[in-house]
């Protein structure tokens, strides 16, 4: 699926294809299939699927072998990614490792494309070589499903400035490790691997680190919004099936306090990640507070709504056999990637410091 | 069913508006003023005083959503909520006319007669009539439908007689609206029989008697009706209705940034108190978490408005924001403490320090008046599996 061509304002989003993205993940992201994505380290039929439709590639120019579309438009199908737990690197390939690579004029491939985070443990260093290539040292940490990407994008400083590297897939030495809730997150020893010059580009004007982490940063944002909306629909319709002392368990009041507390965490959450989004897709660099602020909204309430969700499932909820764990425990691995303990709130604080008391006001309402 | 929040945005012209009530509060409440006395209200709890509230009527900003037949200004929610949240953020003295622009207009425009149109509204989008409310009583609280105040027949109107309680401003405001017994209860049917009457609270046989709240500060009534005369013309809407109208009167406003903004003053008096020092990385958090959150809050309550004017009847989105807003309000405060080192003093020298001292103290009250957080839970959930 192409996007349709932004009109006018790049931060609305596409409703026909966000509901085909909602279509597309609730046909592929069975439970069977998301279980069985992470026995296995790879979903080739929900890959599969996602990149015939181009989801994967929304947001990336059509002119760069992306799908066209805005910002906003990807951010709305990591949303319904995020609702059906999709165990794909959907934001890597598009949003993030796409990004850099379309931005860079390296080719995006049209496989599974995935980023260096620059997560706590990573030692991942570049020179510059004559002749335009770029010879790598040390580790790149925690990078989602490496073990499957045809490229892995990296933002790398040289002697140079910035450079862009496409790493090919299979590159250097996989440690596999997994987050939480057993997606791929592998560190790579890349030392003594050369990115040919072909490979490396000068990254966009936009592209920084700090963009590209605030572009991480969201990405999790949405994947939250999506994974707590769909958490808390389905732990209402659980409480009112089931039966104790003669009636539903959503009845109980300490029970709707559950319910309640869950719906608001998924409300606010996602009304701050698409404000988020719309005002990114329009002008990146005037939403930092906005990203910033979603960020650390969404930390809290998947904290908290996890939380609620369990206590209101009782056993049931621990089971393996039950989908609550799909969407928790990657709520409660989200919430630590693309961030360090307090980062984005304390990156907030800063923002309401420089803007000050007067002007802290206007700051909120945008 | 899912929560509707879908994201808004101001208008140009709502924009101007925000502007310009800006600028207004920047000329008539300056910041800065660390006078004892001259403090800056938090939230909804604000002093009255008629000379402000007249100022503001007179831009046009209360009863903004009246027709302009009545003296309104045919505007819309989303315009009342843009002037309000900046009435608020400021900590505006919009005591005065607070319950007639939140609640008491609409309800008169929506069941009232044309005679009581005429006569209340007008005074209302003046800025020249303070409403209370008369809903709770020493027995009926959140269960509301329970009020034993009783209105009886008599010639050419009602006597009625009972006791209201926690009446907000009875000693300072003009007229209250009753929620009263018109009918004997029948098969247990307690919705049945209620009605709403417009009482002047300077009414013969009427007494109020001060309640003072936990600080010592004044506010709390008790309201007793010995044999108060109402005349016909004063029922609200149509008799044994009552208790319907009684529901859909608080049912949208719930949403409003009364309800997540009681606390903000206290985290912008704070900046103002370390302007010019770094804050330390820990009070960086803590305030990036409160505005984070405003931040959401703020979003989440603008579409309400925005859904009231569109049709879409927001009332469990609604009561989704007050309960979490006014527990919101009382967490800043636990959190802010997490880093003020000072003892609060409600009589310290430092303004955000007797903001501090006095929110704290004010503080439970967030999260009761209006309609309890348990009560709020069990609308939004009988919602949520709608």
């Amino acid at each position: 699926m192409t996007a349709t061509d932004p009109t006018t304002d790049p931060g609305m989003v596409d409703e026909l294809l966000v509901d085909s993205a909602y279509r597309l993940f609730a046909g592929v992201c069975s439970f069977e299939a998301v279980q069985k994505a992470e026995a296995d380290g790879w979903a080739p039929a929900i890959w599969d699927a996602v990149a015939e439709a181009g989801f994967a590639w929304i947001g990336v120019p059509d002119t760069a072998g992306g799908s066209g579309g805005t910002l906003a438009d990807a951010c709305a199908v990591l949303l319904a990614a995020g609702t059906h737990a999709a165990p794909i690197p959907l934001a890597e390939t598009g949003i993030l490792g796409g990004w850099l690579l379309a931005g860079a004029g390296l080719t995006v491939p049209d496989g599974p494309v995935s980023v260096v985070p620059g997560a706590t443990g990573d030692s991942l260093s570049a020179t510059l070589n004559g002749d335009g290539s770029v010879a790598l040292a040390g580790i790149a940490a925690r990078v989602p499903w490496a073990r499957r990407a045809d490229r892995i994008a990296a933002l790398v400083g040289t002697a140079d400035g910035p450079r862009v590297v496409s790493i090919p897939g299979g590159s250097g030495a996989v440690r596999p490790g997994t987050n939480l809730a057993g997606e791929p997150r592998d560190d790579v020893d890349l030392t003594g691997v050369t990115v040919p010059a072909d490979s490396v580009g000068v990254p966009a004007a936009d592209a920084t680190a700090d963009n590209l982490r605030l572009r991480g940063a969201l990405s999790r944002v949405m994947l939250m919004a999506g994974a707590l909306e769909a958490m808390s629909r389905l732990t209402v319709e659980y409480t009112e099936q089931r039966q104790q002392f003669g009636r539903p368990v959503a009845r109980f009041q300490a029970v709707q306090q559950h319910l309640v507390w869950g719906a608001q965490d998924a409300a606010i959450t996602k009304m701050a990640a698409q404000v988020a989004a719309r005002d990114a897709s329009r002008d990146f660099a005037g939403a930092t507070f906005q990203i910033a602020s979603a960020r650390t909204i969404a930390e809290g309430c998947a904290s908290t709504a996890t939380r609620w969700a369990h206590q209101a499932h009782g056993a049931m909820g621990m089971t393996q056999e039950y989908a609550l764990h799909h969407l928790s425990r990657r709520l409660w691995s989200w919430r630590q990637e693309w961030a360090a303990p307090n980062e984005w709130a304390t990156r907030v604080g800063r923002m309401a410091e420089s803007a000050g008391a007067d002007n802290l006001f206007p700051l909120i309402t945008g | 069913m899912a929560m509707r929040f879908t994201p808004t945005e101001m208008t140009p012209a709502e924009r101007a508006l925000q502007a310009e009530v800006r600028e207004f509060l920047a000329a008539e409440m300056p910041t800065g003023d660390n006078t004892p006395g001259n403090d800056r209200a938090l939230g909804m709890g604000a002093g009255k005083n008629k000379e402000f509230s007249k100022k503001l009527a007179e831009r046009g900003w209360v009863g903004m959503a009246m027709p302009k037949r009545y003296g309104g200004h045919d505007r819309n929610a989303v315009d009342r909520f843009i002037v309000v949240e900046e009435l608020l953020r400021a900590g505006a003295p919009v005591g005065y006319h607070w319950v007639s622009d939140r609640q008491t207009a609409s309800v008169i425009l929506k069941f009232g007669t044309d005679d009581q149109k005429e006569r209340f509204i007008p005074p209302i989008c003046r800025g020249e009539l303070g409403f209370s409310i008369g809903m709770s009583e020493p027995d009926s609280g959140s269960d509301l439908a329970s009020v034993s105040t009783r209105a009886t027949r008599a010639e050419g109107g009602w006597l009625l007689n009972g006791t209201k309680i926690w009446t907000s401003g009875a000693h300072e405001n003009d007229w209250f609206v009753v929620l009263c017994r018109t009918s004997p209860m029948e098969d247990g049917n307690k919705h049945q029989g209620l009605s709403q009457l417009l009482v002047d609270l300077n009414s013969e046989g009427l007494e109020k008697n001060g309640i003072p709240f936990l600080d010592g500060s004044p506010g709390f009534n008790e309201v007793v009706f010995n044999d108060v005369f109402v005349p016909d013309e004063n029922v609200v809407g149509e008799l044994g209705m009552g208790w319907a109208q009684n529901t859909t009167e608080m049912a949208y406003e719930r949403g409003g940034p009364d309800r997540w903004l009681s606390a903000y003053g206290v985290v912008e008096e704070l900046m103002r108190h370390h302007a010019g020092t770094s804050l330390e990385d820990r009070a960086a958090e803590v305030l990036g978490w409160a505005t984070a959150r405003f931040f959401g809050l703020h979003n989440m309550s603008f579409t309400v408005a925005r859904m009231i004017d569109t049709g879409q009847a927001p009332s469990i989105e609604a009561a989704l924001v007050k309960e979490m807003g006014t527990r919101f309000e009382q967490d800043v405060l636990l959190r802010l403490l997490e880093f003020v080192e000072e003892e609060p003093d409600p009589g310290s020298m430092l303004l955000y320090q007797r903001l501090l001292a006095k929110a704290i103290l004010t503080g439970p009250s967030f999260t009761i008046r209006g309609g309890t957080v348990e009560v709020l839970r069990s609308v939004a959930s009988k919602g949520l599996r709608a």
